[in-house]
């Protein structure tokens, strides 16, 4: 091992400890990346480098459309298009036992729809539906469980912050990855709703069931949903059918939100701050975590691990199937560790490069390739197992996310209820990990019919 | 003293505090303008005068907003971190650790500020402009140097913050 | 080795350019070094940044060697521009890329400050594509949506009396393919890695082979790494990139255009050849944008005129015929 790569170690290691000592991932990143390689190379290269390269990152336009899909998600949640979709899904589904806590994950859904991130849509939905599960007298454990859940569906179903971020580390086509992207965000939607009625079977107690609706109330919840379907079908139709770019798109997306909230009258002046406040604090952390991941990335590069890596794992011997399990149980364990941008970010450059190499290469076809697909495919396909795994950290101790934002919005669930409350979901989550690996098909139908 | 001190801390937390937010909203603003920008130009398409000059337009209006959200996010504390192997440890020991991350923030601030100074006179002295509507990149280099700075403004008021947490240990 | 050199590009490692220019170029530098010289390749921007920063990468020394596209920062290299007008480089890679060194020594060294320039040269040229509209005039093209590719590309599209749309390249599949733009302006060698042949029905093309404006690539070296290098190092890359080796890159670069129009046609695509006299329209079509980017450059100070002269007779002398 030459002196290079033990730095290269060394500087994980170091980058490990800084992030445990509560050290923002961002600028242990920065720091790590940025030392490492004045220590490689001297100082003057990095502070040389350093005077276009924040410019260069913040202004690639691939990623403009993730500050707009931000700015999308938060004026939304001002504007009362979640009460509407909870509301339209209770109609429909209220009346079954869980019925409640089922309509909390349709919501979650449609939500997801205009949303890219998981963290909104738990907290704004969980905002809209927990007073309702409480009001049936759900568990704690169900109410909050399905909410923590339901929110990651917030970054399944397209658009989808993180899929964005992994479509440019491996230069995929963006809207191929959001065309793959959905029918697995269905197939979750579907496992969550049955997980609800496993569970009230198991536990009748946790999920009574709700008030039936009268006909006008239903006709009305169910007509106020169509602005939701109006703008999906505009913004992520318009993007799968071709009619603009993902960031025309996503203007379009705020253009549309910010004239339905309008027309609804819901959206005041301070709403408006508030959602462009949320804005800033989610997109400058964002950016500046991608910020940190390429001063990383330089560092890696120039003393070669992610190479050697490839190379190394290419050479060991193991089977392809075994290398991708291995791959995404090593990310659900650092979804321990760092966010769901961050690991992609982070980890998709080293992990990225070693499928490749066992696929047979860059340009590989379906026949003989070590996974049976083009690398193409390939591309679509693990980017989606990874986004499933990456978000499943967003749910499981120690530090989840999803968890915590419901638990702050009920306080009076302990959040080891939570907790519990969520693994059925998880479980139901592994499931469809291995169905998406076991039936790449789910993945890779929708990009190959549209295209 | 150390009540006059802190007052004016207080009073300078405050002010600062304010700008930052300010400055953010105006980021706010540049983001909508390339809303705007889109809109104009798939409106445009439709009635087949595209505008070339849409997708430079976003490139330097999406960097100039997000450079400007910067002080914000240090200010809020909304850069992500892990807490959970901390979780058991004294508010001294925290405090501590915030510290720090405030003072790699303010480091990191003042040393881009130093470099994309350098990096704007580049651009000037070099010519850089994008590439249909010949804007010259140095200009978006003077909003980002102010966010630059009042990143390393929103960093000093974290790290004071730290450091009183930090002197009253127990609070 | 003694000598350690990074070359840096935005390009994958599996593109032509990649491996038939830069790594055989790579290889005979440290051959006539006799071994004194290592030149480690990193392909796609894996030492950071974006391809617009490769020049300031090289120049500051952040890297040794890079490969980039001169148009990526326009108003870098007002001089050498003139190459990518209509009408300079006309069907002949090889012939533009002398005529280019020929300049670079009488007009353009200037420009190329802090770096010391190994080799200059062009892609085949910019042909038409278009989704499902023939095109055998400038008429044709009237209201169509047109990728370009650079400044100057767009005042050919607007020449032509069509709108210029700028689209990252990764773009361009979908949007052919569902009518966002009705063609696009790029070489042949573009097609087999974006499936073009997939998107467009028509492939156009001057009489003759005869293309409608360029874009102009550098390789380059730090020039403070350079000057330090003892005499027989800078020989061993003075060699490696003499005539010859110019000559050899236009050849690389027509090769994986005709590979890339084979494609196109072998899919079922329909290739058309402008006669002499459509050819000739577009000619007088586009024949203001030479004077459009010469009183363009005056406000430089650059006697475009004079360039545009000098590059065309430069050309043609290396013309076969
Ligand atoms: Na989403
Ligand atoms: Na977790």
């Amino acid at each position: 091992m030459t002196d290079a790569l033990v730095l290269g170690l060394g500087a994980l290691v170091v980058l490990i400890a800084l992030i445990a000592i509560r050290m923002p991932i961002a600028y242990a990143m920065i720091l790590v990346g940025g030392v490492g390689t004045m220590m490689l190379n001297g100082p003057a290269l990095v502070l040389s480098q350093l005077k276009t390269l924040a410019y260069g990152q913040f202004s690639i336009y691939d990623l403009s459309v993730v500050p707009m899909f931000v700015l999308m998600g938060a004026i939304a949640s001002k504007t009362g298009l979640s009460q509407a979709l909870f509301r339209g899904a209770n109609a429909w589904l209220g009346w079954l036992r869980g019925g409640t806590a089922m309509a909390a994950i349709a919501g979650c859904a449609g939500f997801g729809a205009v949303c890219g991130s998981s963290l909104a849509t738990a907290s704004t939905m969980g905002k809209v539906a927990l007073p309702e599960l409480k009001r049936y007298n759900y568990s704690g454990a169900l109410a909050t469980g399905t909410l923590a859940a339901g929110g990651v569906l917030g970054i399944l179903i397209p658009p989808s912050v993180v899929l964005i971020i992994y479509a440019i580390i491996v230069e995929a086509n963006i809207v191929t990855m959001f065309m793959a992207a959905f029918l697995p965000g269905l197939l979750a939607v579907v496992l969550f709703l049955l997980t609800i009625a496993l569970y009230v079977t198991i536990k009748p107690e946790a999920g009574p069931k709700g008030g039936v609706a009268d006909r006008k109330e239903f006709l009305e919840a169910t007509a106020g949903m169509i602005p939701v379907l109006i703008i999906f079908g505009l913004v992520i139709g318009g993007i799968y059918f071709g009619f603009f770019n993902p960031t025309p798109a996503a203007a379009v997306g705020v253009f549309l939100v910010l004239l339905f909230g309008l027309l609804q009258r819901k959206l005041s002046g301070h709403d408006f701050i508030q959602a462009l406040k949320e804005t800033a604090s989610t997109s400058g952390m964002i950016y500046l975590i991608i910020l940190g991941a390429e001063l990383l990335k330089i560092f890696m590069s120039r003393v070669g691990l992610p190479q050697e890596t490839a190379s190394w794992i290419a050479n060991s011997g193991l089977e392809p199937m075994t290398v991708l399990i291995l791959l995404l149980i090593a990310l659900i364990l650092l979804g321990c560790l760092m966010d769901s941008l961050s690991m992609i970010l982070l980890v998709i450059p080293f992990f990225w490069p070693v499928l490749v190499e066992i696929n047979g290469g860059i340009y590989q076809g379906a026949e003989g390739a070590g996974f049976g697909m083009s690398t193409e495919d390939l591309k679509i396909w693990f980017g989606v197992l990874a986004l499933i795994v990456v978000e499943l950290g967003l749910i499981t101790p120690p530090v989840g996310m999803n968890v915590f934002v419901i638990s702050s919005l009920d306080r009076e669930t302990p959040m080891i209820e939570t907790f519990k409350g969520v693994a059925p979901f998880f479980c139901a989550e592994i499931l469809r990990v291995i169905l998406l690996v076991c039936f790449p098909i789910i993945t890779l139908w929708l990009p190959q019919v549209l295209r | 003293m150390s009540n006059t001190l802190k007052a004016s801390s207080s009073g300078f937390t405050g002010a600062a505090s304010r700008l930052i937010t300010l400055w953010a909203l105006l980021g706010g603003g540049v983001l909508l303008l390339v809303v705007a920008v889109n809109m104009l130009s798939i409106i445009g398409s439709v009635f087949g005068t595209p505008f070339p000059g849409d997708f430079e337009l976003t490139e330097m209006g999406v960097a100039i907003a997000v450079f400007a959200f910067l002080p914000y996010c240090q200010l809020v504390g909304a850069n992500v971190s892990a807490d959970i192997f901390t979780a058991g440890a004294s508010r001294r020991v925290i405090a501590f650790f915030t510290l720090l991350g405030s003072l790699v923030a303010l480091v990191f601030a003042l040393l881009l500020i130093w470099r994309m100074y350098y990096g704007m006179l580049d651009q000037k002295d070099y010519d850089y402009t994008t590439t249909i509507l010949q804007i010259p990149h140095w200009m978006a280099f003077v909003p980002i140097l102010i966010s630059l700075a009042l990143l390393a403004l929103a960093a000093l008021v974290t790290l004071l913050q730290d450091m009183t947490a930090l002197s009253r240990g127990h609070h | 080795a003694d000598y350690e050199f990074k070359l840096h590009h935005f390009l994958g490692e599996k593109a032509p350019a990649h491996t038939q220019m830069l790594v055989p170029w790579a290889k005979q530098v440290e051959e006539n070094s006799g071994g004194k010289v290592h030149i480690e390749i990193y392909p796609a921007m894996t030492l950071g940044g974006r391809p617009p920063e490769l020049i300031n990468q090289v120049r500051d020394g952040v890297v040794d060697l890079v490969w980039t596209v001169n148009g990526y920062t326009p108003g870098l290299f007002p001089r050498t521009e003139v190459f990518e007008l209509p009408g300079i480089h006309t069907n002949d890679p090889a012939a533009t890329n002398q005529a280019l060194m020929d300049l670079y020594e009488t007009d353009l060294k200037d420009e190329y400050k802090g770096v010391e320039v190994m080799f200059l040269h062009v892609h085949a040229g910019q042909a038409i594509h278009m989704r499902d509209t023939e095109v055998h005039s400038p008429e044709d093209l009237a209201g169509k949506k047109i990728r370009i590719p650079t400044r100057t590309g767009a005042w050919v599209i607007e020449a032509l009396g069509a709108s210029p749309v700028a689209m990252p390249v990764p773009e361009l599949p979908p949007a052919l393919q569902k009518g966002v733009i009705d063609g696009a302006f790029i070489p042949w060698e573009i097609i087999p890695p974006l499936k073009i042949q997939e998107q467009t029905e028509y492939q156009i093309e001057g009489v003759d082979k005869e293309r409608f404006g360029t874009t102009t690539f550098q390789v380059s070296m730090n020039q403070e790494r350079w000057n330090g290098l003892p005499e027989d190092i800078q020989k061993a890359f003075r060699d490696a990139s003499g005539p010859e080796w110019i000559v050899k890159v236009g050849e690389i670069w027509a090769a994986s255009d005709d590979f890339g129009i084979g494609l196109a046609t072998k899919a079922g695509n329909t290739h058309i050849t402008l006669t002499e006299e459509e050819t000739e329209a577009f000619r007088q079509a586009l024949a203001p944008v030479a004077d459009r980017w010469v009183e363009e450059v005056s406000a430089k100070g650059i006697d475009g005129a004079a360039l545009v002269e000098k590059a065309r007779a430069a050309v043609a002398s290396h013309s076969a015929n």
